[in-house]
This record gives structure tokens, sequence and C-alpha cells, in this order.
């Protein structure tokens, strides 16, 4: 009999106390195995949402898009860089704060995007909105919006209704008169919050919401280049020193820098507590397990067991209680990571699409390498005991005892 | 109490340019300003020296401001990770220089107004009153206002599914060992069964001897705690350069862990030694 199948029999000879070492073993692993999911989980995560639009470099005033900043002469701007070489087309985004009245219940206070596309290229002029249709169509003239769902359902309308807006652009004390919009279609917009409602429309269509009082100002201006995002932004930038122009991987650099530092942290140092506890654990657990079986080994041993054997015993010992908690920390691991990522989405101003926790092949080649090291390393200890176990002496003590 | 628009209420956020300072004179006109712990250090700034601010990067229009003193910014746990480069001007010179050329002076708009109560309990009525008097104004109590809360209150849930799952972990890795400990004392507790000791007795015994073990861990859990407190502290306003407490070992969370754990050893050497203690005496103390 091989040496993992000596150790098999070695488990399952004491099923309970095995049974809670891999259980312990599961559990420990599926913590870590989450918290190595959140550790780059919100950089992949916010990396996919920019990704999504197909717009590759952001043009805004502040260090980072959405800084409440915004770009003076935005028109001017867009088109100046629409007309660079590598520019295929650019969107002009100005948000505005609006109130959707309701026949029977307190108004609802919505976000207002407006779009504009500038471009040269007969390509770059059919670029899409920042949102995604879901039923209907795209809002075109400037009496048609698109709404998320959630504002669809509170106020009880879809494509072809009406609802009545009164968005406010420059001050939020301005008193507009209320504007009948036509819904075109239902949209999901990518950075919405779970607790807001977004409204999209043409830049034409906010200015009409406005009521005219729009400026000339955005908030942010998508730009998709020809291919070379790295050199549009640098072009970008040469051409407007006013602005901040940034690829989606230096805004996600940026924010790695500033909010997401914290899960690293956290998962660092998590990741590091959760090992420890395991390789203690599993120590322990191993170390008992020989001590009570030191007779056994030693009467192996004189059998004509060699010293190499009796220690590939514990190692697959060891190796059998963590692989096969480790395999079972997996689902484990994704169902927690599920429950885990709920809890942090309740944050205010996390876009529901937005995730903590997030699958990636190098977290689980990660994950393997630790429980592997963790294998190897509790079973240091136990090794060295049955390694170093005099067999006469021991035999002797077993008879006497 | 705390007094803002009625739309969305979105931070005024204004860019300062700090141009280079322009000279060191105690005798300045120039009005005060104070300024952040990190702008002083980064721009190697001291008290007294004259600076100016612009509201644009190009330095347009700027002014000259006299630094009188350096603060330690109140810690933000919603800018995290941010350094706080900012400079705190008299509100009159900020509507100064932030004021639209087309705008009338005293016709600014200013993001919030926080308000004194001479009876702080008066605070809903009183914001009630304000909502129903000025239109397009929101009043909100103070405790209110603090939505920068709301992401420590999630963190707050977070770490606590993280504690229980720690938890449930423990207690299999506990009973694990119990269990072995527990059959390593297999030939004695055989002995007292045959010697006529009660199951009740020695079950007592091992209650006894669980509540100290677990007792000792927690104790020695805590003190490992307390120690790394500071450490863990220290780290992280180093690494985010902020004042921020990040651990604290209160009373409360002490009481709480002592409450869990004690308990919860006691009772997995219980329950480790409950199936031993059902067979017989013989058949325990048999080799």
């Amino acid at each position: 009999m091989n040496a993992l199948g000596f150790a098999w029999r070695s488990l399952v000879r004491q099923p309970a106390r095995a049974a809670l070492g891999v259980l312990g073993v599961a559990a420990v692993g599926a913590l870590l195995f989450d918290m190595l999911l959140l550790s780059r989980g919100l950089i992949v995560s916010m990396q996919d949402l920019l990704d999504r639009g197909g717009w590759d470099v952001r043009v805004s005033a502040g260090d980072l898009p959405g800084s409440g900043l915004r770009l003076p002469h935005a028109i001017a701007t867009a088109e100046s860089i629409a007309q660079l070489p590598s520019v295929q087309g650019a969107l002009i985004v100005r948000t505005a704060s609006a109130q959707v009245d309701r026949a029977s219940a307190t108004p609802l206070h919505v976000s207002f995007q407006g779009v504009a596309t500038r471009s040269t290229d007969p390509a770059g002029s059919r670029l899409r909105a920042p949102w995604t249709i879901l039923r209907g169509r795209d809002a075109e003239g400037p009496n048609e919006i698109v709404v998320d769902e959630r504002l669809a359902s509170q106020t009880g309308t879809g494509p072809g209704g009406e609802i009545i807006v009164r968005a406010t652009c420059v001050a939020d004390l301005e008193a507009l008169p209320a504007t009948r919009l036509t819904i075109a279609g239902i949209a999901e917009f990518p950075f919405q919050t779970t607790s807001d409602s977004t409204v999209g429309g043409t830049l034409a269509a906010l200015a009409a919401a406005c009521g005219g009082n729009i400026g000339d100002e955005a908030d942010l201006i998508l730009v998709t280049s020809r291919g070379d995002a790295d050199g549009t932004a640098a072009s970008i930038r040469a051409e407007h020193p006013d602005v901040r122009a940034a690829t989606n991987s230096e805004v996600v650099g940026r924010l790695q820098q500033t909010g997401f530092t914290y899960f690293q942290q956290i998962s660092s140092v998590l990741t590091t507590v959760t090992v420890s506890f395991a390789v203690l654990l599993i120590t322990v657990l191993l170390t008992v397990s020989v001590n009570q079986r030191l007779g056994e080994v030693a009467a192996l041993r004189a059998l004509g067991f060699s010293r190499m054997r009796v220690v590939k015993d514990v190692l697959c010992e060891s190796a059998l209680i963590v692989g096969t908690g480790g395999l079972l920390s997996l689902p484990l691991g994704w169902a927690m990571a599920s429950g885990l990522d709920r809890i942090l989405k309740g944050m205010p101003g996390i876009p529901a699409a937005l995730h903590f926790f997030v699958f990636e092949s190098r977290a689980l080649v990660v994950h393997v390498a630790l429980l592997v090291a963790t294998a190897v390393i509790a079973a240091l200890y136990p090794m060295r005991i049955v390694s170093r176990l005099p067999i006469a002496a021991t035999l002797r003590d077993e008879v006497i005892g | 109490m705390r007094l803002a628009p009625a739309a969305v209420l979105l931070p005024a956020i204004l860019a300062f340019c700090v141009l280079p300072p322009v000279a060191w004179a105690q005798e300045s006109t120039a009005p005060d300003v104070l300024i952040s712990r990190q702008l002083a250090e980064s721009e190697g700034l001291t008290v007294g020296t004259v600076i100016r601010l612009a509201t644009d990067a190009s330095g347009a229009h700027a002014r000259e401001f006299r630094i009188a003193g350096i603060y330690e910014p109140t810690p933000d746990p919603a800018r995290l990770g941010q350094v706080p480069r900012s400079v705190r001007l008299h509100l009159p010179d900020l509507l100064e220089m932030t004021r639209p050329v087309d705008v009338p002076a005293g016709a600014e708009y200013v993001s919030s107004v926080n308000v004194a109560l001479t009876n702080p309990a008066d605070a809903q009525q009183f914001a009630s009153d304000v909502n129903a008097r000025l239109p397009g104004v929101l009043a909100l109590p103070a405790g209110e206002a603090t939505g920068s809360a709301g992401p420590f209150r999630v963190l707050e849930r977070f770490h606590l599914a993280i504690a229980i799952i720690t938890i449930v972990a423990a207690t299999v890795f506990l009973l694990a060992l119990t269990i072995m400990l527990v059959d390593e004392r297999r030939e004695t507790v055989g002995v007292l069964r045959l010697i006529g000791l009660p199951v009740r007795r020695i079950l007592t015994q091992i209650l006894l001897e669980g509540l100290i073990v677990a007792g000792t861990g927690a104790v020695f859990g805590l003190v490992l705690a307390a120690l790394s407190e500071q450490l863990i502290n220290q780290f992280f306003q180093w690494r985010y350069d902020t004042a921020l407490i990040f651990v604290r070992v209160t009373k409360d969370v002490a009481l709480t862990c002592v409450m869990i754990a004690v308990p919860l050893g006691a009772s997995a050497t219980v329950v480790a030694s409950w199936a031993l203690l059902r067979r017989g005496g013989l058949r325990l103390a048999r080799r």
C-alpha cells in the first residue's frame, strides 16, 4: 500500500476527528479564498465596467471622473478632441439633478445624463451612449429620454409613456418649469447606484428639461480612440493642458491608490491571519494525532517501514486533510463571497454593477499555492517527530506504559 | 443642525491652486488662512509664509494670503487614502474668489449652514419648521446629516460577518482538538469511572478544566489584541497619513470576546467528552 492509501486509512479509522479537521480547513480555506477574491475584486470589476462601454479615454476637470468639477467650454473642447487623428469619436456627458413628478406620491429625485457625440469619422458618429437599452429604443429627439427599470416601475410607465421632469442644471436653488418628456426606452446605466434612479437623453433633451439654462460645461468627455488609448490620452493632454485625460487603466490605477486600497489592506491582513491560523491548527491536529500513534509508528518502523516512508505517511495525511478541505472551501467560499458582496454593496454610492469579490484564475492559483504551503509547513513538526522516533525505546515504553 | 439646498447634495469641491510662496512677513496685511499639516509638509510651508491662492490651475486672479496656522484635519473615514491637502479661508474671502462675474456680492449660494441651537433637543422641531417655512431648503438634525457614516455601518456589518466565519472555523477546529485531547485521556477517565466517580462528577471536572483553558486562552487573546492594537494603528496611520484610529480594543469588545470564547471553549470540551463518557468504565480502561 502506498503512503497516500495508508494515510487515507489512518484518517477514516477516526472519522469524527478527520471530518472536523477537514471541515475546519474548509471554513478557513473559504475565508482565505474570499480574501483573495476581495484583494483585486474591485479593480477587476471597475476595469470591466469602464471597458464595457467601449470608451477608452476619459477627459475630466478633476483627477478622477465624477469628482464634481466641470469642464468649461465643453462643446469646443469635445470638437477639438474629435479632430485629433487618433480619435474616433467623443461624447459629451453632462449630469444634472432632477425631480420626476408623480400624481399621487412625492417626487422622485433622479440623476439626468445628457449626452452629445462629436466625431469627424462616420464610425465615430454612431458611437453609442454610455447606457445599454433593455427595451424600446435609444432617446434621439430633444423631448425623448430613456429611464432605468426602477424609475419605470416607480412611475408606472414604459416605452411610449411620458413623465414630468424638473431639472436643475446650474444652481440648486433654481425653480424651473416642469418639462414633459417621452420615454423612448428602458436602459441600464453602468455606474448607477443601488439606491438612485437615472434618466438619459441627448444634451438637447437635458437643455430642454433645464429650460435652456445649461451653460457650456460637461462633467465628462468620453473618447474612443482608433486603437492607441495611451497615445490618444497623451495627445489630448498636449492639446488641452487644462484638462485631465486618462485611459481606463489609469483611472483604475488612480482609484487603486485612493478608494480601493482599504480592501486590499484588509484582504492582506486577513489572508496572513487565516493562513497562520490554518498552519497552527493543522500542526496541532497532526502533532496530537501522531503523538497518540507513536507506538504504532514505532511498530511499523520495526516491521521494516523506512524513516522516509513514515514521514511520507504524515505528509500525505496532512495533504489529504488540507486537500479535501481545500476542495470543499471553493464552493463554500463562493457562496460566502456572494453574501459578503451583498453586505458591502450596501455602501452608499457604489454602482450596482460593481462587485467586491470577483473570480480570477490567479486567485485560484494563489489559493492552491497557499494551501499546499500550509499542508507542507503544518506537517513539518509531526514529520520531525516520526523521523526521530527511537524504535526500541518507544516500543518498550508502550509495553511498560 | 444642518441646512442645505433641497436638491441633491453635491459637495462643493473647489480646486485651489497653491502658487509658490511669495514672502515670509509677519507684518503682511494679507488675509489669514489655515493650511492642513499634509499640505504644509508637501509644499514646505510654515506659519507666517505669504502664499498665493487661485481657483484656476493657470494661477490667474491669484490672491495673497498669510498662513496663520497649520492644522491637523479632522480624520474623515470617507476620504481614507486621500491626502488632505486643504486650505481653510474665511467665508467672505472664499466667496470673493469663487463668485462668478455676473453674480453680485451677497447673492452667492453656499452648500450648507450649520446652526447651533440653544436647546439641542429642539433639533427635530427646528428642522421641521425650517422645511415648512423655507421651500427649497432642506434642514436636517446633525445626526441625520452624517452621510459619511453609511459606509462604516456597512463595514461594521462586513467585519461582523468575517468574525462569525472565523468563530465557526475556530469552533470546528476546537472540537477536533478537544476530541483528540479527550481521547488521549480515555484510560484515565476509565479508571476514574471504575473507582466509582459518577459521570456527572467527571463531567464537572472536565467542564472546569475547559473553563480554565478557555479563560486562559481568552486572556492570552486579549493581551495579544492589546499589544497588536498599537502596531496596527501605527501602520495604517502611517500608510494613509491620517489620525484615524483603526483598531480599538474597548471594554465592550473585550467582554464580547470573553463571553463568546469561554462558553464556546468549555462547551466544546463537554461535547467532546460526552460521547466518551457514555461508554462503560471497563471499555474505557481497556488497553
